[in-house]
């Protein structure tokens, strides 16, 4: 007994500090956030004004604008993440085979990747300009200028075209590690599919895909919790505009806290994120184990 | 920019040039008696001829009534880049002059709303840092003066009237909130139309007087595949606002605007939704380039420059980007937008800039105050429109625009004074209130919503937050 609680003490030493660093920067935040949730506070004092229960959740639910920022974000991670993970998964393949400047190529998909957020949005913001912008000259070049558009200035399309300008800055991460993914199959077990008759098609659907389906659930995961904290990109491009057809979560939180001085509806917003965020971590983690489970079976 | 560049710059100037300048500043010299209400400027004295040699400033830095008795840094906390440079050679020359042990520390954000979560993060913790505060008029000054956040310059007035008149009274009034004036200008500047004069000239088209010219100048460009005005809708929240401020400031309903931003008159009064009807008229005029919600200030500098534009509406403050944008031999002139009312006057959005305010924790305030009066005082206002080529905070005399004009080269610059005393007021100060209007004025851009539904919208948020805890002006 004496020697499992040194055993213990000894772990909890090594541990400590990470703990402490935990407990200082996460916990204690997001304890703060479910407090200042419950109170009226406009920012500017040094401490929270008066208790209000779950007024301020009470005012969300009766806020248009919050169930169309949480639509929105439920849109963006349901359009963004099938198409990360899937162009991703197909380009990981192809560069996975013996191809010339494959390098090269590697390099390229995840230039993106690496580039400053401010950079790709003012890129993009010039590909997206309805008069002169590079999208609508290619379709005025190519017979489609019927499809010219303000593609940011109109409600209908500012969300899809930030979703593109995500998609594309982002799928080279979800590539790299699905590429290394592809490289760690065992390679006695593709080859055995081959000998058995396997044609491509039968190996990427039969063999390669449920081997690879914990990289792809782990990069499914990653893109949607980064699709549900997307702040960053929306704000620059769009500053969720216009008429709030980009407003996300995330922007919806920084408006509240910081133009509107609602920091309690704004903390409200925060919780419901980040409750939102660990349910989608936990069913993850729970899809991920029975399915290890039935195969282990 | 140092005063070493603004040297520079004055070589580049012929005697003649210079006389050619000054001549077009001599109507900037309406003498009127100061604005009238909802009006930011006043009248400028006329610009005298160059004489030989070297001006200098003719006002003086006056001492401080106050100095630092150690080595002492105060920090600045300002959102926008381009004043800096000014801004330190304000200080080094005060700092050299006056007071050797008092030093300015600027911090300037990438933008307003960075330096507006840096300087409320702050206050909440009760910091003295940062000492001097840039706050932008309207809801952010009244977030900071009715937190207590700030101190007022009720006693630096009362110790300096001379420095209070130095400044635009209206200027001052847009700043006064619950009786107290908390923040002071370093600039005012204006809204206005930017033209290419190349293309006007080439189509033999004049500078509209009323809404019914521009309309016609629209008609005669776009009939010539050339985009008539390129407005930056998508630049930020204010931008969606300017057509409707435009409108009120031409049919002097301005002053009814502030009453209904202060909840004391309903948004959906004829006159105010008259405001938003023409925001939905000129949406649909064909004036505009393409899509102006998905247009930054950047790609409507484009269109203005590379001629696919004839016309650019937009800030005084963003001179300097349009002209770094232009090829050499672009012809650039300004126009205040035309009279949008039969027999109306031509209505100039004006306001003051940046302005400055003291924390109320800080550990120096009479120095921040002191380090205020000088980049705003009599010597300061002429430093800083100098370098900016900005509107002064308030009048200045005809030897120092004379003086300025030495190392500005901007032919505009007097043009910019002229239109100050005819500005009207862009300024909303309840943030719901701030943030109903962008949204409904994009949702009428947009066809989404009818103006008179927009305006509907607006006075609900209105209703729905009572009575203001503040009063302005």
């Amino acid at each position: 007994m004496r020697h499992r609680w040194r055993r213990h003490a000894t772990g909890l030493a090594f541990t400590a500090p990470a703990l402490v660093i935990l407990a200082a920067f996460l916990l204690y935040p997001i304890g703060y956030s479910l407090w200042l949730s419950l109170h009226e506070w406009d920012g500017y004092t040094p401490r929270w004004g008066a208790f209000v229960g779950l007024e301020n959740y009470r005012t969300l639910a009766g806020d248009e604008v919050f169930w169309k920022a949480t639509l929105n974000s439920i849109v963006f991670v349901v359009v963004r993440t099938p198409l990360e993970v899937a162009v991703g998964f197909l380009l990981a393949i192809l560069l996975n085979r013996r191809l010339a400047a494959r390098s090269l190529l590697r390099t390229l998909f995840f230039v993106p990747v690496v580039m400053s957020l401010i950079v790709v949005t003012l890129i993009f913001q010039r590909v997206y300009e309805p008069n002169t912008g590079l999208l609508n000259t290619l379709l005025h070049g190519i017979g489609l200028g019927a499809w010219a558009h303000a593609w940011l200035g109109d409600p209908v399309t500012a969300l899809p075209a930030v979703i593109a300008v995500s998609v594309w800055k982002n799928v080279g991460f979800s590539l790299v590690i699905l590429l290394a993914g592809l490289q760690s199959l065992p390679q006695d077990v593709l080859d055995a599919a081959r000998v058995d008759g396997a044609g491509a098609w039968q190996l990427i659907l039969r063999v390669i895909t449920p081997l690879m389906r914990p990289i792809l659930a782990l990069t499914a995961l990653l893109s949607i919790i980064g699709g549900l904290k997307v702040f960053d990109l929306i704000f620059i491009m769009t500053r969720g505009g216009p008429t709030y057809s980009t407003e996300v979560l995330a922007t919806m939180l920084y408006r509240e806290a910081f133009e509107q001085n609602h920091m309690g509806v704004a903390s409200a917003i925060a919780v419901i994120l980040v409750t939102l965020v660990l349910s989608i971590a936990r069913l993850q983690a729970l899809v991920l184990r029975e399915s290890k489970e039935a195969g282990a079976a | 920019m140092t005063k070493a560049s603004g040297q520079r710059q004055t070589r580049g100037i012929s005697r003649r040039r210079m006389l050619q300048l000054l001549s077009a500043a001599a109507p900037a010299v309406l003498l009127r008696p100061r604005g009238a209400a909802a009006q930011i400027g006043g009248a400028q004295p006329t610009a005298k001829p160059a004489p030989a040699g070297e001006l200098k400033n003719p006002a003086e830095l006056t001492g401080p009534k106050v100095k630092a008795s150690s080595p002492t840094t105060l920090s600045f906390w300002q959102y926008v880049g381009f004043h800096v440079d000014v801004q330190k050679f304000i200080a080094e020359e005060y700092k050299r002059r006056h007071d050797p042990n008092l030093s300015l520390e600027i911090t300037a954000y990438p933008g307003l709303n960075e330096q507006r979560v840096g300087v409320k993060s702050a206050l909440a913790a009760q910091s003295p840092t940062p000492d001097i505060i840039a706050v932008e008029p309207g809801a952010y000054a009244v977030d900071v003066s009715t937190s207590g956040s700030v101190l007022d310059f009720t006693k630096v007035f009362a110790e300096d009237p001379e420095y209070k008149r130095g400044f635009w009274p209206n200027a001052l009034e847009l700043l006064t909130i619950n009786g107290k004036i908390w923040s002071v200008p370093a600039v005012t500047n204006t809204v206005i139309v930017y033209y290419n004069r190349g293309i006007f000239k080439q189509h033999g088209l004049e500078v509209p007087e009323t809404l019914d010219d521009l309309k016609k100048i629209g008609a005669t460009l776009n009939g010539k595949g050339v985009i008539p005005v390129a407005y930056p809708a998508g630049q930020d929240r204010n931008f969606p606002l300017f057509p409707y401020y435009t409108y009120l400031g031409g049919t002097r309903a301005d002053k009814l605007m502030r009453e209904a931003d202060l909840g004391l008159k309903p948004w959906t009064s004829p006159e105010l939704v008259a405001g938003a009807e023409f925001v939905d008229m000129m949406a649909r005029s064909g004036l505009y380039a393409k899509g102006p919600l998905g247009v930054k200030e950047q790609d409507a500098i484009q269109l203005l420059a590379t001629g696919k534009s004839a016309m650019f509406w937009g800030g005084q403050w963003m001179r300097r980007s349009i002209r770094a944008a232009l090829p050499p031999g672009f012809d650039l002139g300004l126009f205040p937008f035309p009279a949008v009312a039969a027999g109306g006057h031509k209505p100039v959005l004006s306001s003051v800039g940046i302005t400055l305010t003291v924390n109320a924790r800080s550990k120096h305030p009479d120095l921040a105050f002191e380090m205020i009066k000088a980049i705003t005082g009599a010597w300061g206002k002429i430093e800083y429109t100098r370098n900016l080529g900005l509107s002064p905070n308030g009048p200045i005399s005809a030897e120092a625009i004379a003086y300025q004009m030495q190392s500005l080269k901007d032919p505009l610059y007097p043009e910019f004074l002229k239109l100050q005393p005819t500005g009207t007021t862009r300024v909303i100060f309840t943030p719901s209130i701030e943030e109903a209007m962008t949204q409904g004025m994009q949702a009428i851009i947009t066809g989404q919503k009818t103006p008179k539904a927009v305006m509907e919208s607006v006075e609900a948020v209105s209703q729905k937050l009572g009575a203001r805890k503040f009063r302005t002006g």
